[in-house]
């Protein structure tokens, strides 16, 4: 007799609970919308652009298979282009996180001003690109550069010679200005992890005799781990697909020396106005830095939290 | 064995300070070379050997540089994309976040997931299609696009940002509102915004600063003069084949002294949004 209005609550209850979820949901609704309709339907779209031959010049288009992939394959300049990303790429994170490390090794200790130098030390976070990209051409100018100056005055620069215009160095002066602008990022992150080490293991360490530099190896190291695989992964995405810096700074010259991927995408669509190759060479780096976005993913946690 | 202590104590600070000077010299150099630039009259800009700091100031560089209505175009057009960008991903931001953190329906962890994958999402990917969708759409001589743009990066940052503030917030004040007859939207209007309104705003200041900065797309999805941004513009001087740095010195700087305001004001909070979920080891 008495489970009738029980029954009753809970299935009130039920429709309530169901209700307020639902109402919940739709709060979310306006980005859910906005990522489908600019987000995943244009990364669709550029996969069916990539097996057609659209061009930005012709109004009609086909759909051609495989053929700008193996177009593609088949270029040796392709290739070498492909390795300058991975330079770019290799070097520009790996410098970065050690930068990044090292700084946020330096301001974890307590100290006055501390946080005034933390964020004094973020500022190249939010400057431009395009800020970098003309103060360096500035300051390498090959008769005004100031840099440029100093290197012919030491005599390792010739006279009217600037490091960008030679293709040996062109590539590492862009290498070290992304340092400049992307290592506020890693340092954030991993002061931030560091701060998150019990203080305790460290003590303990220290009563049983480890110095300095094997705290450093056994216990911070090792804390650090999981939060350098995530950093590593989030920047390759990032620097492999980074466009401004270089065009900015170098255009890809000299001779291609510091052309990467995505100069290569915009040349070929915009300069030589074949859109589905250059989505074809996207996919290709797409596909690439969606293993890192996947890996990144079941990595990050989000996904058990 | 103290005086030891003590050496060692006063080599590692003095290390410590060469340290911290090289990292101010390595990070306000080329920044203060570049002001510094915009301030040299013509004649000495192109001195050799280039002096350090002038010898009169001047405001030459910064006269010209407004001379040209292009100019004007450039900084209203990137002050109005970035000012919508930020307004809508403010508000679009704080509702999902609201959504995302204090609702627990089916599908919440996948719209999670989907954000920070859409986050990975570079612009180059995208740059292709919504050239294409725009043009198709009319829309490429309108502002409309970019500010599209800007949002497919903008928006997946700041949801990712506004769900650490809105995480902190007790569920306790919810239900306590509830219990007072308050419904979902009063909820979030009256009181969840309303308490994390400095981590909104701060978020919705990160979001102008991305837009402002912004290359790739802006560069794609404007095909007219009068349309085009800072950014943009700024790059067409810097590669066309006669350069006047003076005029790009001062340009620079209008470019970057806002936003490193900007940055100062609201940095504490992006500290705190960043490393409280941002990467979870």
């Amino acid at each position: 007799m008495r489970r009738g209005p029980a029954l009753k609550r809970s299935r009130l209850l039920g429709s309530y609970d169901r209700r307020h979820k639902l109402i919940g949901l739709a709060f979310s609704l306006p980005a859910i919308l906005f990522l489908i309709l600019f987000v995943v339907y244009p990364v669709c779209y550029n996969v069916w652009l990539s097996f057609t031959n659209t061009s930005l010049i012709k109004k009609t288009s086909e759909f051609i298979w495989l053929d700008n992939y193996v177009r593609l394959f088949d270029n040796q300049l392709f290739w070498k282009y492909f390795w300058n990303t991975c330079k770019w790429t290799f070097w520009s994170v790996l410098g970065q996180l050690a930068l990044g490390l090292g700084i946020a090794l330096l301001i974890a200790r307590p100290m006055k001003g501390g946080t005034a130098l933390r964020s004094f030390l973020l500022i190249p976070y939010v400057v431009p690109a395009i800020t970098l990209a003309l103060v360096s051409r500035w300051m390498l100018n090959n008769e005004y550069g100031i840099i440029s100056h100093w290197l012919q005055q030491a005599g390792w620069l010739q006279e009217g010679q600037s490091l960008l215009a030679m293709q040996g160095s062109a590539m590492w002066v862009v290498v070290i200005l992304n340092i400049w602008r992307s290592y506020p990022f890693p340092m954030l992150i991993y002061w931030a992890a560091l701060k998150g080490i019990d203080k305790g293991i460290y003590e303990a360490a220290s009563v049983d005799g480890a110095t300095k530099w094997q705290c450093f190896c056994y216990i911070t190291l090792p804390e650090l781990k999981n939060t350098t695989i995530v950093l590593v992964v989030l920047r390759t995405i990032w620097t492999a697909t980074y466009y401004d810096l270089i065009y900015m700074v170098t255009g890809g010259g000299p001779t291609g020396s510091t052309t990467t991927l995505p100069i290569l995408i915009y040349q070929a669509s915009f300069g030589k106005y074949q859109v589905g190759y250059g989505a074809a060479i996207s996919m290709v780096l797409g596909v690439l830095m969606f293993v890192c976005i996947i890996f990144y993913v079941t990595k990050s946690g989000v996904a058990e939290d | 064995m103290t005086t030891n202590v003590r050496k060692n104590k006063i080599i590692t600070g003095v290390f410590v300070a060469v340290l911290i000077v090289l990292l101010l010299v390595m990070v306000a150099l080329p920044l203060l070379w570049m002001v510094v630039s915009s301030f040299k009259p013509g004649e000495e800009l192109f001195t050799i050997p280039p002096e350090i700091l002038p010898q009169k100031w001047s405001l030459e560089w910064y006269i010209q540089a407004f001379q040209n209505k292009a100019v004007i175009h450039y900084c209203v057009n990137s002050l109005y994309i970035a000012c919508v960008v930020m307004v809508i991903d403010m508000i679009v931001g704080s509702l999902t976040a609201y959504s995302l953190t204090r609702f627990r329906f089916s599908g919440r962890k996948a719209i999670l997931v989907s954000v920070l994958a859409a986050y990975c999402v570079p612009p180059i990917m995208l740059m292709l299609p919504l050239y294409k969708i725009m043009n198709g759409l009319g829309l490429s001589g309108s502002h409309f696009g970019v500010i599209i743009g800007h949002l497919t990066v903008t928006l997946p940052f700041s949801v990712w940002l506004l769900v650490s503030f809105f995480k902190k917030l007790p569920r306790e004040i919810d239900e306590a509102a509830v219990m007072d007859g308050a419904n979902e939207w009063q909820v979030f209007a009256k009181i969840d915004l309303p308490l994390c309104i400095s981590g909104v705003l701060s978020t919705g200041i990160m979001a102008f600063i991305m837009s402002w900065n912004e290359f790739l797309l802006s560069s794609v999805l404007t095909n007219k003069e009068e349309m085009k941004t800072l950014t943009v513009g700024l790059s067409n001087y810097i590669s066309s084949t006669h350069i006047d740095w003076g005029i790009i010195m001062a340009l620079g700087t209008i470019t970057t002294v806002p936003v490193v305001i900007l940055f100062a004001l609201v940095q504490k909070y992006f500290v705190e949004g960043m490393t409280a979920g941002a990467v979870k080891g």
